[in-house]
């Protein structure tokens, strides 16, 4: 069955079928890869590069490693060291530079909201998969998330997933309030009053101040690390009083529920939004997300580049 | 001698009943005459605009011509040029130029080259601070003197207080008044979009409605306080056109403009159209609610004019990622078509007076005392005419623009009602 997008820019034009497909790909890779690899499907002769305007680890990584995965070339396009940087030349004609040199698929990351859209429709035949633009979207972050506790709980349905923090400033509550959403789960956000959007029930979600409370009562605990580095004004007074309210602590974890589990889209900044105890607990799925971005963004490249699951 | 035959006639307040011919003479209106009933010589260039609209030429006190020191985006030639095919016959160009026009020299530089071009008359409006810097204030009695109109921050709010009071009283006596592009400039830093629905999808930084309305509200204090008048541009929200008719109730001498693109487009634009720079603009689109209440504030006459805002940039520095692309809507050869189009499909409930209003005796009432006239179609007045179809069925097409700017939210759509003939001192440009 043909993949129906071109383009991937967040998950808000996506069926729940859509994302289970993925899943049950990703699922499908996953056991190979457990049963040595051998019987990877093969993108041999494609080409993905990693077009990131801004700073990233995990991800720029993990999509290298599940293009290599599947045999494909990667090129991991040096932004500060571009002709773009240094010699001024324009996003547009950049595109049209990678794409003549038969580039099948750019991955981009930019702190431009809506880069990915424009990219796509400057491109004439590769692909756009979004990596996370601006405070915008980063739907293989969702991806992954999604995959990572659908794998722990079997079905995310009725199950109630807890966003908490940055809600405001945040590509990733964006893109996993919409997926978690599709697959029949509950999303609640909780955070500092001036960290969520005036209009977060345009999001489909319910605010609840209490983070504690919050906690109590969810299956799914997903922590956001606070970008100061995106703030006007600085948002919260300290780290400290920060985590006094909205961080996860050991304490807080206690009143959780048994099957509860931890999750942060990484980089996480312990002693703010997460205690040390906390990442590194039996609750948290941390490197399990990480370890699911591969298979995941894996699976993305082989729908997205015309194999037929 | 050219003759408008069979028109009906705007006189800048009411449509009149009945078919008149006009004739013009030189730049003077030489008579206005029920049709059929001029006898006339030789020598008549007579053109039959049977059941048309002649009004008195448009005026868009809101335009900006980027000369000098942007003219890749735009020059007094082609921004005069535009505003004669838009039906505009006057315009006033923003001075947040660069260098800013904020100096006598520069206002003169501005008019000369107004007047050595072809198009619609440019009026200069001056920068309210030295070099734009909202620090002190500028030689405006001699401003004035050489032809600045308007005095403004535009582009910015006049951000200190103080700077705008004393502003206020220094025009108090010139009758030239104060144009406040009303912001907070804290709240909108670095803003992109409305904040509402679609800033809190999209994650792009919210311009809150109270940005404007804290700024619309101390310029109807110090107009409360000072009794001087102010006008304020390119009302967007609900909210501060709200004020606004409540200030004017109590006698506050505001008045205020509108601009095409915050009356027909609104913020869903952004989403619909996968971040498309062309809706990038400040202050942003807002609310369909928004959009009711302006409309809503034309009908009562709260609104004084339409103002294009026109803001041309070079497609380079506009076909972008939308958090990378420049602000501004460039309007000035569809926004006749745009407000009547809209009008149209509003059902045509709102009297035709009121529309053509806002672009003649209303914005001539924000200039000073001798351009009053330019509102008005009268037998010897100047003849500055624009003939309106209202039924006239026409596609925009941004190529064929005169203006430099290649980009506008309205390019393909096909508009109704449309300025089909446009004399500017009784002069025909071809």
């Amino acid at each position: 069955m043909e993949w129906r997008h071109r383009h991937l820019f967040d998950l808000d034009d996506w069926t729940r079928e859509d994302i289970e497909r993925v899943l049950a790909l990703t699922s499908e890779i996953e056991g190979i890869l457990n049963d040595g690899g051998k019987a990877l499907p093969s993108l041999k002769g494609k080409t993905l590069v990693n077009f990131f305007l801004e700073s990233s680890t995990r991800t720029r990584v993990s999509f290298e490693i599940a293009a290599k995965l599947l045999g494909m070339g990667v090129i991991n396009w040096a932004a500060a060291s571009s002709s773009m940087a240094v010699k001024g030349e324009s996003l547009k004609d950049t595109l049209w530079t990678l794409e003549s040199m038969g580039v099948d698929v750019v991955v981009v990351r930019s702190s431009w909201v809506g880069a990915p859209q424009y990219m796509a429709r400057k491109l004439r035949r590769a692909r756009v998969i979004n990596a996370g633009d601006g405070t915008h979207a980063h739907p293989t972050q969702a991806l992954l998330d999604i995959y990572t506790a659908w794998k722990r709980f079997g079905s995310l349905e009725g199950k109630r997933v807890l966003i908490a923090g940055d809600i405001l400033q945040s590509r990733v509550a964006r893109s996993d309030i919409i997926g978690f959403k599709k697959m029949g789960s509950e999303v609640i956000i909780s955070g500092p009053g001036n960290m969520v959007p005036l209009n977060y029930k345009a999001l489909g979600v319910r605010y609840e101040p209490d983070f504690a409370k919050a906690v109590r009562e969810s299956d799914i605990i997903y922590l956001l690390r606070v970008q100061k580095e995106r703030w006007q004004v600085n948002a919260i007074p300290s780290d400290y009083e920060y985590h006094l309210s909205f961080g996860c602590s050991e304490e807080t974890l206690r009143e959780a529920r048994g099957c509860a589990v931890v999750m942060h889209p990484g980089p996480i900044n312990r002693g703010v939004e997460i205690a040390s105890e906390v990442a590194d607990g039996d609750k948290s799925l941390i490197l399990e997300q990480v370890r699911n971005g591969v298979l995941v963004r894996a699976a993305l490249l082989y729908l997205y580049l015309g194999g037929d699951a | 001698m050219i003759l408008l035959k069979g028109v009906r006639v705007f006189d800048g307040e009411h449509l009149r009943e009945g078919l008149f011919d006009i004739l013009v003479e030189g730049k003077k209106i030489e008579r206005i005459a029920p049709k059929g009933s001029l006898s006339l010589g030789d020598g008549v260039k007579v053109i039959d605009l049977e059941g048309k609209i002649a009004c008195p030429g448009f005026i868009d006190i809101h335009v900006h011509l980027r000369e000098p020191g942007g003219e890749w985006r735009e020059e007094i030639k082609s921004g005069a040029l535009a505003a004669y095919y838009g039906g505009f016959t006057t315009i006033v160009a923003m001075p947040n130029t660069n260098p800013p026009i904020d100096s006598p020299e520069l206002v003169r530089f501005v008019k000369l080259t107004g007047e050595s071009v072809k198009g619609a008359r440019v009026l200069p409006s001056g920068s309210l601070s030295k070099g734009r810097e909202g620090k002190e204030l500028t030689e405006m009695r001699r401003m004035v003197n050489e032809g600045a109109v308007l005095f403004t921050e535009d582009g910015s709010p006049t951000v200190r207080t103080d700077l705008l009071r004393s502003a206020m009283l220094y025009l108090k006596d010139l009758g030239v008044r104060v144009m406040e592009h009303p912001e907070d400039p804290y709240l909108s830093e670095n803003g992109q979009v409305n904040e509402g629905r679609v800033s809190a999808l999209s994650g792009l930084k919210g311009i809150p409605s109270s940005s404007e309305l804290i700024d619309v509200e101390r310029c109807i204090i110090l107009s409360r306080e000072l009794d001087v008048p102010i006008h304020i541009t390119h009302v967007s929200t609900k909210e501060a056109i709200n004020a606004i008719r409540k200030a004017k109730e109590e006698g506050v001498k505001v008045t205020c403009d509108v601009t095409p693109h915050h009356l027909t487009l609104d913020e869903e634009k952004v989403l619909e159209s996968g971040f498309d720079p062309v809706y990038k603009v400040r202050p942003p689109l807002r609310t369909r609610e928004d959009i009711e209440a302006l409309w809503e504030a034309i009908k009562n006459g709260v609104v004084d004019a339409i103002a294009t805002d026109h803001a041309p940039y070079h497609v380079d520095e506009k076909d972008l990622p939308f958090e990378d692309a420049s602000s501004g809507i460039a309007s000035l050869e569809c926004a006749v078509a745009v407000i009547l189009d809209a009008w149209d499909r509003r059902g045509r409930s709102i009297p035709l007076e009121k529309i053509l209003r806002l672009f003649t005796s209303g914005p001539a009432k924000v200039l000073p005392e001798r351009y009053r006239g330019l509102g008005y179609l009268r037998e010897g007045g100047i003849a500055d005419i624009t003939v309106i179809d209202i039924d006239r069925v026409s596609v925009v097409d941004v190529s064929l623009w005169r203006s430099k700017a290649r980009l506008t939210p309205w390019n393909g759509l096909s508009l109704k009602g449309w300025p089909v003939l446009t004399l500017v001192e009784g002069e025909l440009i071809q």
